[in-house]
């Protein structure tokens, strides 16, 4: 059983510079995958390559039992969601709906049919006679959304859609995402380089670094059980440490003795998150609080052990501790060992 | 850092002028109109219906409507002007035609020797139109062309369409790659997407360039009279027929000038018109 996107051992090189190692990664129908990473590590190249903009050096993708890479970008059955939205600015939004429908010669009383639906799961009431510079940020975005989701295609792709909007806006139409996403079910490929995007809405979350993928998993399992350094430290938070390893027993720099989640032997790294330490002020404590900042809902300190420090967090509810106060710690639970693998091994 | 200062000392710079700088800001620029057309076009005016202007009088003596019933009364001169406006329609038409291709290299592609290919794009202007017609004029009799529209049309073209090509890359620059790739995802092929994407995007860029074309062709004299003449007679090849060169003709320069400004301005209002329209300033408006 092939899945719905499957992408085979795909490269891409210009000249001797390789921006895409092989890459493999197959997406289950009606999924929705983010695919992370730093700029530049490769991901907005493989959406180009997807959409057939550029042309891969090797591999292969299948797209619903079809061969993708082959056919001609407006032959495929894809529609994307662009960054800068893209929104024929010489046209109206009903006139920008309509477009695809039209070059794929959709008949008309379908093509209205069509249309009028997106207008009411995109909530684009009463705009469908404004040229596009008459609309807001969001708005425009919402119809660069609703653009494609007309289509109806087998895949929909989103380049950092969200990225031109303010904070407020962005977590709001993530929201509006997500709820349309589990309305209409097309499997989906989200491009972002933002980790509270990608944890918020993904289903799973594909790790790329350097032109490779590094780890692919739901956000649970890449928060809280990652393989890889870079994830630990790309999701969030964390803390790396060296420990001295036997069986699931394990030794801090300071002499702290651990659990492991996992055994191991020798030396190894482990991650350990800010809100799985919990302080107390202590005057006997190892640590020493070294800067405190308060955001709310949350508390973070920085501590120094020796020559380490140490993030920590904690809910904002209690009053927070000053800088230079002694404090002992406890650790949540077993602590994660990470994999230890040089990068290069990761894909 | 110094970008930091340079933006300080730039950003008042861009507030010159506030709201109740507004009517005397307009006053200024009414004045400057005024001054550059109105003040030309009546001098003009009165020139060409003056029957005697002898300084120190302010106005004419005595006006007479004879020169202008003569000229008009011409039947010759609708002739040239229906082939004026013959030529100057194709001319137009086959500029915007030959500039497009080069125009979206120049506007969208980076290439080694870009700058060499400019100044060549832009040798016409560089030399007088004189000289490029005496050259032409000899090649075009050889080939047959000389004395015939298809040679006038050939050697006014080369004089429009160097502004053409500009105001089409730059044009052509202003198209983001994304909107031709959506139009691509939605699956709209090449001709697709020329008709209902770039050409769109583009008119006020063949719209400027267009009136630039038809007004440059229209006017043309010295290519078109050397290549052309006396077989072919353009307006301006029939009007200055009119000016006598031994002595200064001051009326009939005058309504010389006058029906050779006329098409400008009808082109120019009419232009003025569709610019305003929302449609066309969508194409300038931000994506």
């Amino acid at each position: 059983m092939m899945s719905e996107l499957e992408i085979r051992n795909l490269t891409k090189h210009y000249g001797e510079t390789r921006v895409l190692h092989p890459v493999s990664l197959s997406v289950e129908r009606g999924e929705f995958v983010t695919i992370l990473g730093p700029s530049g590590c490769g991901k907005s190249t493989l959406l180009r390559i997807l959409m057939g903009i550029s042309e891969a050096s090797g591999g292969e993708i299948h797209l619903a039992g079809k061969r993708l890479d082959l056919a001609p970008p407006e032959a495929r059955d894809i529609a994307m969601v662009f960054q800068s939205y893209a929104l024929f600015p010489h046209m109206s939004v009903a006139k920008n709906l309509g477009f695809g429908l039209k070059m794929k010669n959709v008949p008309k009383d379908e093509r209205a049919k069509r249309i009028a639906h997106v207008v009411d799961i995109c909530n684009l009431h009463g705009l469908l006679d404004r040229m596009p510079r008459q609309l807001s940020g969001g708005q425009q975005q919402r119809v660069a959304l609703a653009r494609a989701v007309v289509m109806q295609p087998s895949l929909l792709l989103f380049d950092e859609p969200l990225s031109n909007l303010d904070a407020k806006l962005r977590d709001s139409l993530r929201h509006d995402l997500v709820a349309l996403h589990r309305r209409i079910g097309t499997t989906s490929l989200y491009v972002t380089h933002d980790q509270a995007e990608a944890m918020a809405m993904s289903d799973r979350i594909v790790v790329m670094n350097a032109g490779r993928i590094v780890e692919i998993g739901t956000p649970l399992e890449l928060y809280r059980s990652p393989r890889h350094v870079f994830t630990a430290q790309f999701l969030g938070q964390t803390n790396l440490l060296t420990v001295e390893a036997s069986g699931t027993g394990g030794r801090l720099p300071w002499g702290q003795v651990i659990t492991l989640d996992r055994p191991a032997t020798g030396t190894a790294q482990v991650s350990l998150r800010p809100e799985n330490i919990a302080i107390i002020a202590d005057e006997n404590g190892v640590a020493t609080v070294s800067s405190v900042a308060f955001l709310g809902a949350t508390l973070f300190y920085t501590m120094e052990i020796g020559t380490l420090s140490l993030k920590v967090s904690q809910a904002g509810g209690v009053d927070p501790l000053s800088v230079g106060t002694r404090v002992s710690f406890d650790l949540a639970g077993p602590v994660h060992l990470l994999d230890h693998l040089p990068m290069a091994e990761a894909a | 850092m110094t970008l930091l200062a340079i933006d300080s000392r730039e950003a008042p710079r861009r507030r010159l002028f506030k709201a109740e700088d507004r009517p005397l800001v307009s006053a200024g620029l009414y004045l400057a109109l005024a001054l550059c057309i109105a003040l030309p076009l009546t001098l003009m005016f009165l020139w060409s219906v003056a029957d005697g202007w002898q300084p120190p009088s302010i106005f004419p003596q005595s006006f007479t409507t004879s020169r202008w019933i003569h000229i008009l009364g011409d039947e010759n001169l609708v002739a040239a002007l229906l082939t004026s406006l013959f030529i100057a329609f194709t001319v137009t038409i086959l500029t915007a035609l030959i500039a497009m291709p080069t125009a979206w290299a120049m506007g969208r592609f980076p290439f080694r020797l870009k700058r060499l290919v400019e100044i060549f794009i832009l040798a016409p202007v560089i030399i007088p139109g004189l000289v490029v017609a005496v050259g032409v004029g000899k090649v075009f009799l050889l080939l047959g062309l000389a004395y015939s529209v298809a040679g006038v049309i050939i050697v006014q073209i080369v004089g429009t369409l160097p502004l053409m090509i500009r105001l089409m890359s730059a044009t052509f620059e202003t198209i983001p790659d994304e909107l031709i790739h959506a139009a691509r995802s939605l699956g709209a092929g090449t001709a697709s997407i020329v008709l209902h994407v770039i050409l769109p995007l583009s008119v006020p860029g063949l719209l400027a360039g267009g009136l630039m074309s038809f007004i440059g062709s229209f006017e043309e004299f010295d290519k078109s009279f050397i290549v052309g003449a006396p077989v072919i007679q353009t307006l301006p090849i029939k009007l200055y027929m009119y000016l006598d060169p031994y002595s200064m003709q001051l009326p009939l320069a005058a309504i010389v000038s006058f029906i050779l400004l006329l098409p400008a301005l009808i082109v120019f209002i009419i232009a003025g018109r569709i610019m305003r329209d929302d449609l066309m300033a969508a194409g300038m408006g931000k994506i």
